[in-house]
């Protein structure tokens, strides 16, 4: 039997053709500055049928202007950002995540800080929508986290605003802008996937939102022990401190496989990770003396300020290409003020099960 | 060929809300400051007081600061609006 398809109801606009198109959305401030997928009708109902969405599927309600997030506007901006339908459940699972009350979205986004949204792919997902968790995992690994990332950005510019100099009062920003999303590497690691760690069940799929500034790399290719590794991470994170923000919040690590390795080797698990640079990330607030910031040291130098509030603020993602001593540490948007959000994707893990 | 594209904007606004009515004149009116805390304020409402009170008349003022810059005022703060006649909300860095 076949049931009648619920219609979309965002307004249309006839287009010449593509190139017509793409300026007729640059034109109205909707893009990000790169070209754009003409959202058609269709490519808009199949992403909502692969999430077996109806259009007016509210996804959630932006915490501070009170915007409403609907699957039909998730779906338009999926598509300008070259998502394919089975790319979509990741970006309403992102959305989810973003606008829970502790990511803080509104600061996020406005905030003359300039961080970028961190998207964290787990779970069998990676693998259906041929996410690329190795070589360039940063970067442009792949088509899947290029566009889901870029899905997210489009959507800030085009339904809470967050264009430079409107919302977003940026001073510098990061290429993190475009798109920052990333998968993990879960197939050649023995870790717990990042999602397990913050409580997702494995095997289910879920994505991590992060208030993200830019990746600061790291190198020790010198060593195979995984304390001296990890200082090395510890002391970028200790350098951020000092340089950027002193405050303590989500720090996200990158250990490709090459420092990883051994880590692993030795039994280290994630948890022990996050012991070790919660000791060991952590700076006197007097060393601000020593970066030119002395005029807010005040009374205050022995202060120790750990760039950790706890050890599970650490989130250890294993990614990377497979040759190379190097690492990232990805610092917070602004200490504690947005806490990092992992949601399922097209499962909820804490609903209430069938009675009867 | 021409085809349809859609519109990737909020067409459905938030509830939000109306701007208050502008008050005619300042003079011997109280207003509140909401500062977002960071340290640039402390100049700006201070050289925005004196600016009010010498030339329009303003009679009083009720300064408040958020507890976190990054994000909207305390309803502490938001429940005090009513009494006041006018607000300046600065963001300072």
């Amino acid at each position: 039997m076949q049931t009648k398809k619920a219609a979309l109801t965002s307004e249309t606009y006839e287009v010449d053709d593509f190139a017509t198109a793409q300026e007729f959305y640059h034109g109205n401030g909707w893009t990000d500055g790169l070209p754009v997928v003409p959202p058609t009708e269709a490519a808009v109902e199949a992403c909502l049928e692969w999430a077996l969405m109806p259009p007016d599927q509210l996804i959630g309600i932006e915490p501070v202007r009170a915007q409403p997030i609907t699957a039909e506007k998730l779906a338009i901006n999926a598509v300008m950002a070259g998502c394919l339908p089975m790319h979509f459940p990741v970006v309403v699972a992102a959305w989810q995540a973003m606008m829970k009350e502790e990511f803080l979205l509104h600061g996020v986004t406005s905030s003359t800080g300039g961080c970028a949204i961190l998207a964290i792919i787990n779970g069998p997902v990676r693998l259906e929508i041929g996410a690329n968790p190795a070589f360039n995992a940063l970067a442009n690994s792949d088509r899947a986290t290029a566009v889901i990332g870029r899905s997210l950005r489009l959507g800030l510019i085009n339904l809470l605003e967050v264009r430079p100099g409107g919302i977003d009062r940026t001073t510098l920003g990061h290429p993190g802008k475009f798109s920052y999303c990333l998968a993990e590497d879960e197939e050649d690691t023995g870790w717990q996937p990042l999602s397990a760690v913050r409580g997702i069940p494995e095997g289910v799929s879920a994505v991590t939102v992060m208030a993200a500034m830019a990746p600061r790399q790291i190198m020790n290719e010198w060593t195979t022990d995984p304390r001296e590794i990890l200082e090395t991470f510890a002391a970028e994170m200790r350098a951020n401190q000092r340089h950027y923000s002193i405050y303590g919040g989500n720090y996200a690590i990158v250990i490709p496989k090459q420092l990883r390795e051994p880590i692993e080797r030795a039994g280290w698990t994630k948890h022990n990770i996050a012991d070790f640079l919660y000791e060991r990330a952590r700076v006197s607030r007097a060393e601000w003396a020593d970066v030119g910031k002395g005029s807010i040291v005040r009374d205050r130098g022995d202060r120790i300020h750990a760039a950790l509030e706890s050890p599970d603020h650490l989130l250890v993602v294993a990614a990377g290409g497979p040759a190379g001593g190097f690492g990232a540490v990805i610092p917070p948007w602004m200490g504690s003020k947005t806490k990092a959000v992992t949601a399922a994707i097209g499962a909820c893990v804490d609903c209430e099960p069938p009675k009867g | 060929m021409p085809f349809r594209v859609l519109d990737p904007t909020n067409e459905r606004r938030g509830a939000g809300g109306q701007p208050a009515a502008r008050p005619p004149s300042l003079q011997g009116k109280t207003i509140g400051f909401i500062s977002n805390g960071k340290e640039g304020t402390k100049g700006y409402f201070a050289q925005l007081e004196r600016l009010l009170r010498e030339e329009l008349g303003v009679a009083h003022f009720v300064r408040r600061t958020k507890s976190n810059y990054s994000a909207p005022a305390d309803a502490r703060i938001i429940n005090e609006i009513p009494k006041w006649e006018a607000v300046v909300a600065g963001v300072g860095d």
